[in-house]
């Protein structure tokens, strides 16, 4: 039997030919489908770059659905519960059944109707100071990289002692002069505290940004500053917003948490976090009423875990060397299933 | 060293501004502290008591007089004296309560750190592969999970259903303070949860922090370089990646002590660890005034130190900074 790809009539030049075949480069549509790289789907070409960049971003996209869920949870989980969060609504400690879906607390009141109006607050308190945090780093952080100069001297100083202050301590010191300290108050001084971090990239951000040509142009033509700082500058802050926004947003909630768990917030509130300290205060754990602990315990988790995910891919768009190392591994991946070295990576 | 003395010209200036806002936030707020204590009596003192209770509290006299004699309290470390621990000094107080504080985050943030910088090294380095893509989202999502519930869970099973752990205490009392190896090794083993719980809500953002940096450094020319020159692959991504990519976080190790003293608070409560964080919800429960205002400027001194730490960190790490 003859071996059918050496025979003796194949000459040298058409083995190498048959080399060269074997190891050419695969074409554009074959990679794609073996690396598993998907164009971008064709009802998003309408959409400004970074937003098509988000909406097929699979981990973005998974927490944005997952914080869509909690919010529509915290405007209509209330409509189905018939009980006052703030009243006694049965026994004490009641485990978990039809009548009270996540039982009772300590004092009888229904777990589920706290849950859900509590989540109203805490996600208002959350995104209202991170909301107000970014805002303000968004102004301080553009006024200090456009106007530069003395403006920027006083801006900086204040971002540092901003970042430098632990906040925490300060909140407490402020709260603990209040009578006691609502949602309210607490989102105040958590956005008044909070806008170091987003203020700093952004001033970066902008600074190499106004040496750009465009802004140059724009400022010849003689447009009036806040023009320019509208329309020019802040379209390519956005992203930058957005993580400030998000980043805000996750440590107010956890702040908030933290703070009426020590019981700093006002008792009366209902909150996660308040939810937290009457369970401790009432030894929810140790008489085995897991269900007071659980619910808002999963509420801060699935928050905190859906934000996260969402930085992941405002982190992807503002810098895009992260979203092709997700690609780089399945590369790797095929270049050493094809036997070549996969170093060059 | 002149970058070193503008940092330390910057610190002290923040500090200033501290005593400051721990100044004027109780006096622009409604009923200050000698107020409130005044009005608990209910017009039983006479005037020379009222003014005496003024005067211990520094709220006689011109703003200005105030002001002046409330920083060379600050400066000589004289917090007054405390309303729960009557009569002990509050200052005493605090840095006994610091003490363990300092155990805890201490151990915390160098563990954290470590663990958190090598995993992030490793995703870096094996980008896209199974580690990064699995581990990285999770550290960085447990990371968001706040130290209230991370803390109580892990009460729950280790110190109340399995009872591997103490319920409380950072030492086995009967036992006196000293340097032994039987007592450090019962105040690790008392400090284990809590240092756990901070450990779990913090390690995350050293990972996330040191991949990415060096995610952008990978493909800096002179990593290129190193590679092409044949150097071995651990000599590249520590001496050369890691090695530069460690900068920024160095300095963000010194912004995050504010925040994990702020997260050991939570976690004290919960196992009940004489910290500073307990003694502060003490304070805060008892409207102890002048404990919670020493609470703030002391971490802020620890805060700007540990900043000027990093800085000090950065010029020997960095040559850049040693010109300018």
């Amino acid at each position: 039997m003859a071996d059918v790809t050496h025979t003796p009539s194949m000459t040298l030049l058409d083995r190498l030919d048959e080399a060269a075949i074997a190891s050419a480069a695969p074409s554009q549509t074959e990679l794609m489908r073996e690396l598993r790289i998907k164009g971008r789907p064709g009802w998003t070409s309408n959409l400004p770059p970074s937003l098509a960049a988000f909406v097929t971003n699979p981990k973005g996209m998974t927490g944005v659905i997952v914080l869509l869920g909690l919010i529509l949870f915290s405007l209509l989980g209330p409509v189905f519960s018939e009980y006052n969060p703030q009243r006694r609504a049965g026994k004490p400690h009641v485990a978990p059944s039809y009548e009270h879906v996540m039982g009772t607390t300590r004092m009888g009141k229904d777990v589920y109707t706290q849950l859900a109006y509590g989540s109203r607050t805490s996600l208002a308190v959350g995104f209202g100071a991170g909301l107000a945090a970014a805002l303000i780093g968004l102004a301080v952080g553009i006024s200090a990289g456009y106007f530069g100069g003395r403006i920027d001297d006083v801006l900086t100083f204040l971002v540092n002692v901003v970042l430098v202050l632990p906040g925490l301590p300060l909140i407490i010191v402020i709260a603990s002069l209040v009578d006691s300290a609502g949602p309210l108050v607490i989102g105040i001084v958590l956005a008044l505290t909070g806008w170091g971090w987003s203020a700093r990239t952004i001033r970066t951000q902008t600074m190499s940004l106004r040496t750009r040509e465009f802004i140059l142009a724009a400022e010849l033509m003689g447009e009036r500053k806040w023009r320019i700082i509208l329309k020019e500058i802040f379209p390519n802050m956005l992203s930058f917003f957005m993580g400030g926004l998000v980043l805000g947003t996750i440590s107010a909630i956890l702040a908030e948490a933290a703070l009426s768990f020590i019981g700093l917030g006002d008792p009366n509130a209902v909150t996660w976090g308040t939810m937290l300290y009457w369970a401790q205060n009432n030894m929810a754990l140790q008489v085995g009423a897991w269900w007071e602990i659980w619910p808002p315990a999963i509420a801060i988790m699935l928050t905190g875990a859906a934000l996260v995910m969402i930085n992941f891919a405002v982190d992807e768009i503002t810098n895009p060397q992260l979203k092709a190392s997700r690609k780089i591994g399945r590369i790797r991946r095929f270049l050493a299933r094809r036997g070549r070295s996969a170093d060059v990576f | 060293m002149t970058y070193i003395l503008r940092r330390v010209a910057f610190y002290l200036a923040a500090f200033f501004v501290a005593v400051t806002l721990n100044f004027f936030i109780p006096r622009i707020m409604p009923g200050d502290p000698s107020a409130r204590i005044i009005a608990s009596f209910q017009g039983r003192l006479n005037d020379a008591q009222v003014e005496a209770i003024r005067a211990s509290y520094g709220t006689t006299g011109s703003l200005w007089e105030q002001y002046i004699g409330y920083v060379g309290q600050v400066l000589r470390m004289d917090f007054g004296i405390s309303t729960v621990q009557f009569p002990e000094p509050t200052s005493s107080l605090l840095f006994y309560g610091a003490t363990w504080t300092l155990v805890l985050v201490g151990i915390a943030i160098a563990l954290a750190f470590l663990i958190g910088t090598m995993m992030g090294i490793h995703a870096a380095w094996n980008r896209g592969g199974f580690f990064d893509s699995v581990f990285t989202p999770i550290n960085v999502m447990l990371n968001a999970f706040t130290p209230a519930v991370v803390a109580l869970l892990l009460f729950y099973a280790f110190s109340l259903q399995l009872q591997w752990f103490p319920l409380g205490r950072a030492h086995s009392t009967g036992l006196v303070p000293s340097w032994d190896p039987q007592f450090i090794g019962n105040v690790l083993y008392h400090a284990t949860l809590p240092v756990l719980s901070i450990l779990i809500v913090s390690f995350g953002g050293w990972h996330l922090g040191m991949r990415n940096v060096m995610i952008n450094l990978l493909n800096e020319d002179f990593v290129i370089l190193a590679r092409a020159k044949g150097l071995s692959d651990r000599r590249v991504r520590y001496r050369y990646v890691a090695r530069n990519a460690i900068l920024p976080q160095i300095t963000s190790l010194a912004l995050s002590v504010g925040f994990l003293l702020g997260g050991a608070l939570v976690t004290e409560q919960v196992f009940n660890y004489p910290g500073l964080g307990k003694f502060t919800v003490t304070a805060i429960e008892s409207r102890d005034y002048s404990f919670i205002q020493a609470q703030l400027l002391l971490l802020t001194m620890s805060v700007l130190v540990a900043n000027l730490l990093s800085d000090i960190a950065n010029v020997i790490l960095d040559p850049r900074l040693r010109k300018g």
